[in-house]
């Protein structure tokens, strides 16, 4: 069988989540190869979550929000991009290539945006193979 | 943490989910997994035989955590929370895996499908371990009203709210109440007095000693939550020193209006150096002084009424400004009552006379012989002074667009419909009440339909035209409606609030107050003695922004702990 990556989307249920929803019920076809955990407002997620899900085996990991300007804690995505360049740096340093982690804004209505990104991001981390960092990642969390 | 009894259940949704996932191969995954005392597959889980199932397995096989794979939770969380509090488990042990619309419905390999289905059970299998039962709490409603703005909207809230027995205060920022319903005088279409309207609810309002007319004062702070604000008002009359008070009040209605267009910023209009070019509110106070005249004195002969002034246009605001089109519709009546041998032209881009009684009081303005002359929206006519040798101060050019023949217009006064822009203070005021403004600066409801006077902050709320341009009628149902809301909430006694919220563990707590800022909803407050932040509950909104970024792991966000998102990661990824 050919090499299946595993992503790991992390959706804040009033914008993304909602806009994934909607590609369920317009059956928009997607690669089967995310796995996508809900949480409120994409200001809850921790870097430390994704780089949790890189060292229990993701190849992958996504995160959306609203569109900034339509959060509906008025700008936590604001504050998820701030984030961002940071958990990237980090991830650089262990690594990490650049296109397996995305942020990116979906909104409740673009459930055709949401299968694009995930085949887009699906196509480019099956391009670069199994990701090779979760080794490292869990040594260093035992560690500490 | 007490021994985990974990019930599983794999939606078929008739063929919706099984005709792709494998709901068997599904069942039998969750069955192996370690604390699932037993994994169901079931045709419809969300009937009621399906709700059945898992209430009577909670109460004979003694499960205390349930997980349902079926459709997306915002579709059924309700159902099945439900279903786990009658069999007597506490709603926020339940968890669901959502293989309807995040995976059948999207996915057409059934083998991808069915793995894609087990990793996402066997994450919410994962987390409901680390789920905690939660309460709601209750918390006290105080029966007080912050009204701000003594417009019509406000002053009729206020009254409603009085009326009821209630104490209100009612923060105006000028010095009088009436707000620009004072500046207008008849009112459209049925051209009863804007003073009438405004001097019954203000003799009502002084009657009625419930109510605290607050005036030149404005909100300078607002603490707390719903049903316990602490609002601090500063009352500058400019001849004693500034004074402030701090009420203490349940709910918040914001109703602080408009404020017009400025016209010379559309400067083809003359408007500010054509003496006899004048703004629709300055027409209104001719009209009141009962003197219909031009700058020097003389009756003028030639009205002109040029519509949508600042609104409709590329240029300034996109929008449609509501009652422009029924108010010069009006001056066209007043006019022509006050100088019948005068002629009207009402140069216009659309007539929207949608309201009640509105097209036929645009009917009955044609019969009173007002030319109409229709404009295109991107061909805005344009003012000159005449020749000495006309008979009228100023021509407006005009291609009209019904006849396509460009017109000149002679007039000795134009009368020019300024729209309803938000006022310059809304940013502040909204940042001040914690709601949001749209990129027009209007005020942004729950719901645009279903909960139109509500705001996403519990206990403010908003009516009138700060929310958008809107009409006399409208802005009177909004202000009752907010009251009504209100008086609901005063009525029932406590608040309750949600058992999701963030949690700050005071003895992690290093008291650097980075959360105190981060918290849209101001939910978080520091303790200065303890030098500790705590969340006020019924605040928090459980976005969980603080949680990721305390530096210590001293915020928990209920229902969404580090905990529980590790273990579903680790779950979804088995």
């Amino acid at each position: 069988m050919s090499y299946e990556p595993k992503i790991v989307g992390f959706l804040c249920n009033w914008c993304s989540y909602t806009g994934a929803d909607l590609a369920g019920t317009s059956r928009i076809q997607y690669p089967a190869n995310i796995r996508i955990i809900r949480v409120m407002c994409s200001a809850r997620i921790d870097p430390t979550f994704v780089v949790d899900a890189l060292a229990q085996g993701a190849d992958g990991v996504l995160i959306c929000g609203c569109h900034p300007g339509d959060c509906h804690y008025s700008e936590g995505n604001y504050k998820a991009m701030r984030r961002f360049p940071l958990l990237k740096k980090l991830l650089k340093s262990y690594g990490v290539e650049d296109e397996r982690v995305r942020q990116t804004w979906v909104s409740a209505s673009e459930g055709q945006r949401f299968a694009d990104v995930v085949t887009d991001m699906t196509e480019r981390v099956r391009a670069l193979g199994p990701s090779r960092i979760h080794a490292t990642l869990l040594t260093d969390r035992l560690e500490r | 943490m007490q021994n985990s009894r974990i019930g599983v259940y794999i939606c078929n949704c008739g063929s919706n989910i099984a005709h792709i996932v494998d709901a068997e191969a599904v069942k039998e995954s969750a069955a192996a997994l370690p604390d699932v005392v037993i994994a169901r597959s079931y045709r419809y889980m969300c009937s009621n035989p399906g709700q059945e199932m898992i209430i009577q397995d909670i109460r004979e096989l003694g499960l205390n955590r349930i997980v349902v794979s079926a459709c997306s939770p915002r579709m059924h969380e309700r159902t099945f929370r439900n279903a786990c509090k009658t069999g007597g488990l506490n709603p926020y042990l339940c968890e669901m895996a959502n293989i309807r619309e995040q995976c059948s419905w999207v996915h057409a390999d059934k083998l991808a499908a069915t793995e894609k289905a087990i990793a996402l059970t066997k994450g919410a299998v994962n987390r409901v371990r680390y789920q905690e039962p939660l309460d709601s709490l209750t918390a006290e409603m105080c029966a007080s009203t912050l009204v701000l703005g003594g417009g019509i909207a406000g002053l009729t809230a206020a009254l409603e709210l009085a009326l009821a027995g209630h104490p209100v205060y009612l923060v105006e920022k000028t010095d009088r109440l009436g707000g620009n319903l004072a500046r207008v005088d008849l009112t459209a279409p049925y051209l009863d007095s804007a003073r009438d309207l405004l001097t019954e609810r203000i003799t009502h309002l002084r009657d009625n000693s419930n109510i605290s007319v607050m005036l030149s004062s404005h909100l300078k702070n607002l603490s707390g939550f719903v049903g316990n604000y602490c609002a601090i008002v500063e009352t500058n009359n400019g001849h004693n020193p500034p004074e402030e008070k701090t009420i203490h009040v349940g709910n918040v209605i914001v109703a602080t209006g408009y404020k017009e267009f400025d016209a010379s910023r559309i400067t083809h209009y003359g408007y500010g150096k054509l003496p006899n070019v004048i703004t629709s509110f300055e027409f209104e106070q001719m009209l009141r002084t009962g003197r219909v005249q031009t700058k020097s004195g003389q009756l003028p002969q030639y009205v002109a009424i040029i519509h949508c002034v600042g609104s409709r246009s590329k240029e300034f605001h996109g929008y449609c400004s509501r009652v422009c089109c029924m108010t010069a519709l009006k001056y066209a009546h007043e006019i022509k009552s006050a100088l019948p041998d005068s002629y009207v032209s009402d140069v216009y881009i659309d007539m929207h006379a949608f309201g009640k009684g509105c097209e036929d009081f645009y009917k009955k303005s044609s019969e009173v012989k007002t030319l109409f002359l229709m404009y295109g929206k991107n061909e805005r006519p344009v003012i000159r002074k005449a020749d000495p040798s006309d008979d009228c101060e100023m021509l407006i050019e005009v291609d009209e667009k019904l006849s396509g023949e460009r017109i000149e217009i002679p007039a000795d006064l134009v009368i020019l419909m300024v729209g309803m822009e938000a006022r310059p203070d809304s940013a502040e005021v909204a940042r001040l009440v914690n709601i949001s403004a749209d990129k027009d600066g209007w005020f942004i409801e729950s719901h645009p339909k279903l909960d139109p006077v509500a705001t996403t902050t519990d206990g403010i709320y908003i009516a009138g035209t700060c929310v958008a341009p809107k009409d006399i009628p409208d802005t009177v149902a909004q202000a009752r409606a907010a009251a009504g809301r209100i008086l609901a909430k005063i009525a029932k006694g406590k608040i309750e609030i949600d058992g999701v919220f963030a949690e700050i563990n005071e003895d992690r707590c290093s008291g650097c107050r980075m959360c105190n800022d981060l918290c849209p909803y101001s939910a978080i407050e520091f303790d200065v003695v303890k030098k500790r932040s705590h969340v006020i509950p019924a605040a928090c909104k459980a976005c969980g922004a603080c949680v990721a970024a305390c530096p210590s792991s001293a915020i928990k966000g209920r229902h969404f702990t580090d905990q529980q998102i590790y273990a579903q990661i680790g779950g979804v990824l088995a």
